[in-house]
């Protein structure tokens, strides 16, 4: 999961989804939908947020490179130390470096999507330094060897008699299908790695430029164990995380939380400024921050496209998303899945590679209709399938051959009049050839694959002589 | 020094857009951030003390004069043995410290390391803001109030004090912010966190589990002049 993808087949992989996942899936995100409600019916400025926050992001966007250049100005006073990494390798190095430097040999780890975009527990473990995951969920799916299948709950398609099952077997204990002892068998074993980590390694949800403050967002308290015990922190964000000022920041914590998983807010909020300034105080000596662009920046020249950087992370709109709910997060190959997901991947990592993501989607608008910062994902999407079929500025088309002809057929079809009167009366004479009883149930190939999962029902007039039969009467 | 991540934002972003303006695109500043006007400062106190509860946390209404017994009831139904709290003068007032010592309990000292700390059974720390819509602590860090008391030990206790009361985030960061040394600012102090209950997943099955890597309980005493008029 942490490898880029060079191919994400969605299609492929929706065709042997186990039923084990549509099912917790569901369990999660009826959860947190309920949850969402509410708490936004409880609050009454809520859409007036989901405004505010829309313009503070799309203001953010358009002059990010202000507010990046002053958030490195604020972090180097504050006495920490900022890395600017263009690509995902530059990032790595960058860690690599510094785990070098101070001699790592445990990295403690609070759940990053950055992290897990450039791939930085294999490259710890291949340099010899064990990166260890710590946020519960991502902890059990550590030790899985598998990826996440839900943005909150990475851990969602294991049933406790499955994480019981992998706790006996990698840790050599006899564990419990019981939930609170599975945690505090956890919770034992993760406290003695916190002590003893040389660094400890996180990501972020917000970035103030007007202070150079860092805001980290948990549940569990693994986040300020993994920025407290070690004498290191180095944190790996993406350069879209950046907000103007703590005022933007009061509307953004008010939907953030209400919009996850139905709290008012998530239980630890940390602001970290730099390293820790007293003497006899805990947390970090040395502070890091590396600012991951890793494609965003390219990404930017897209005045549709780049909406997706007002994200969040809440992941309220794969909650909602019927199709999301039916396949799960592998499906979407990345790490970060849903309806954003299927918006975020092709723009990051080029319709070539992901050019069915667009196409993973009923379009009903749900996700745009919960979505706290107002992305318009829906027309984000038929803005991507546009680029996958016809190609734009950004991207070439990727369509196979076969199908980019047939729609640019159909394109031309529905735009002249005459060739679409001409097909409407030569349709109903070809089918003819293939209707039994009035169905047709096998189509020639490439047509089959409609009538291999239902049969069609035969047309017996135009549309335009039915009509006109009709106002006849 | 050319930085290559910046330079490539701005070839994106293009030539032609308008030089940089705080509040383009966002209007004047909304009214809507100081829309929560508290009714008093008792219903402030009770939707936080309410707030708490409903996180599973426990949350008490004292007088100075009643903490003693309070400590002593938490000690012996809690099985206390060894607490780390925060230097301060409340804590010195309510001479928390000398009453822990009387029941027999270990005193760490919040500067202790972090080995030895990791076994204390209670941390007592006060808050510097408490936000009665969420139910939130607002706490800050220094060499005498140090992070750790409020994340290593077993349980957390929090005193907290009418005036810390806030309507809203919003106050509370327009303080933050405003503090820390004049020539610097707006430069925060290094940390800051917001505690809203007591740590907790439901990462397995979906099964709300308190206690996961933060204490596993959470109390909060706010301290009141006159507890009988508070009750009525």
């Amino acid at each position: 999961m942490s490898e880029t993808p060079t191919y994400i087949g969605f299609e492929a992989y929706t065709g042997h989804i186990p039923p084990s996942i549509p099912s917790a899936v569901q369990q999660a995100t009826a959860r947190f939908a309920v949850g969402r409600a509410a708490r936004v019916s409880e609050l009454p400025q809520f859409e007036q947020l989901r405004q505010i926050a829309s313009d503070i992001r799309l203001h953010t966007i358009e002059n990010m490179d202000t507010y990046l250049l002053r958030f490195e100005e604020k972090v180097t006073a504050a006495g920490g130390h900022v890395h600017w990494a263009a690509t995902a390798e530059d990032a790595r190095q960058i860690v690599l470096q510094i785990a070098r430097e101070h001699n790592v040999k445990l990295a403690v780890k609070s759940k990053s999507m950055a992290t897990e975009e450039i791939g930085l527990n294999h490259a710890l473990e291949t340099a010899g330094i064990e990166a260890l995951e710590t946020d519960l969920g991502e902890y059990i799916i550590q030790l899985a060897g598998t990826g996440p299948s839900h943005i909150i709950v990475p851990a969602i398609h294991l049933k406790k008699e499955e994480i019981a099952a992998i706790f006996s077997e990698k840790l050599g204990i006899d564990a419990p299908a019981d939930p609170i002892e599975l945690t505090r068998i956890a919770r034992e074993i993760l406290r003695e790695k916190f002590l003893n980590a040389e660094m400890g390694v996180s990501g972020a949800n917000f970035l103030i430029a007007e202070t150079g403050t860092l805001v980290m967002v948990t549940n569990e308290g693994n986040g300020r164990m993994c920025t407290t015990m070690p004498d290191l922190h180095v944190a790996v964000v993406g350069i879209d995380k950046i907000i103007p000022d703590w005022e933007s920041l009061t509307v953004f914590l008010k939907l953030l939380a209400r919009s996850a998983t139905g709290q008012k807010l998530s239980t630890y909020t940390q602001f970290i400024t730099g390293p820790r300034r007293a003497e006899g105080e805990f947390g970090p000596k040395e502070f890091h921050i590396v600012l991951l662009d890793n494609g965003r920046s390219d990404v930017l020249k897209d005045p549709i496209g780049r909406e997706v950087f007002k994200c969040i992370r809440c992941g309220a709109c794969a909650n909602v998303c019927p199709v999301y709910k039916n396949v799960g997060g592998f499906a979407y190959g990345w790490f970060i899945s849903g309806p954003i997901g299927a918006i975020f991947a092709p723009q990051m990592l080029g319709t070539p590679t992901a050019r069915e993501l667009p196409y993973a989607s009923t379009l009903c608008g749900a996700c745009a209709d919960v979505c706290p910062v107002k992305i318009p994902i829906p027309t984000i999407l038929r803005h991507l399938r546009r680029r996958v079929a016809e190609g734009d500025q950004i991207a070439a088309s990727t369509m196979p051959a076969p199908i980019a002809a047939a729609a640019k057929l159909s394109a031309l079809a529905l735009a002249q009049n005459w060739i679409y009167r001409f097909g409407a009366r030569i349709l109903p004479p070809v089918m003819a050839l293939f209707t039994r009883d009035s169905w047709i149930s096998s189509a020639p190939y490439p047509l089959n694959r409609w009538t291999k999962s239902r049969p069609l029902l035969a047309f017996t007039a135009g549309f335009r002589s039915w009509w006109k039969n009709r106002n006849a009467k | 020094m050319t930085n290559p991540v910046i330079e490539n934002i701005r070839r994106s972003l293009g030539g032609q857009r308008p030089p940089y303006n705080p509040r383009r695109g966002l209007g004047p500043r909304p009214a809507i951030y100081e829309s929560r006007r508290p009714e008093s400062v008792d219903s402030e106190i009770e939707q936080f003390l309410d707030e708490v509860r409903k996180l599973s946390g426990v949350a008490e209404k004292l007088s100075a004069d009643s903490v003693s017994d309070a400590l002593k009831a938490l000690v012996a139904k809690n099985g206390i043995r060894k607490a780390t709290l925060w230097h301060t003068p409340l804590f010195e007032q309510l001479g928390i410290e000398n009453t822990l010592r009387s029941l027999a309990v270990d005193i760490i000292s919040p500067n202790a390391d972090k080995h030895e700390m990791a076994h204390c059974d209670l941390g007592i720390t006060e808050a510097e803001y408490i936000l009665p819509e969420t139910g939130t602590l607002v706490l800050a860090s220094s060499a005498e109030k140090p992070r750790a008391v409020s994340l290593l030990p077993r349980l957390h206790l929090a005193i907290v004090r009418p005036e810390m009361l806030r309507p809203d985030l919003h106050q509370v960061f327009a303080e933050h912010i405003g503090r820390g040394e004049a020539s610097l600012r707006p430069y925060t102090p290094d940390y800051l966190v917001f505690i809203t209950g007591p740590s907790r997943t439901a990462d397995i099955e979906l099964t709300v589990t308190l206690g996961v890597h933060g204490p596993k309980n959470l109390h909060v005493w706010i301290m009141v002049k006159n507890l009988t008029v508070a009750f009525d």
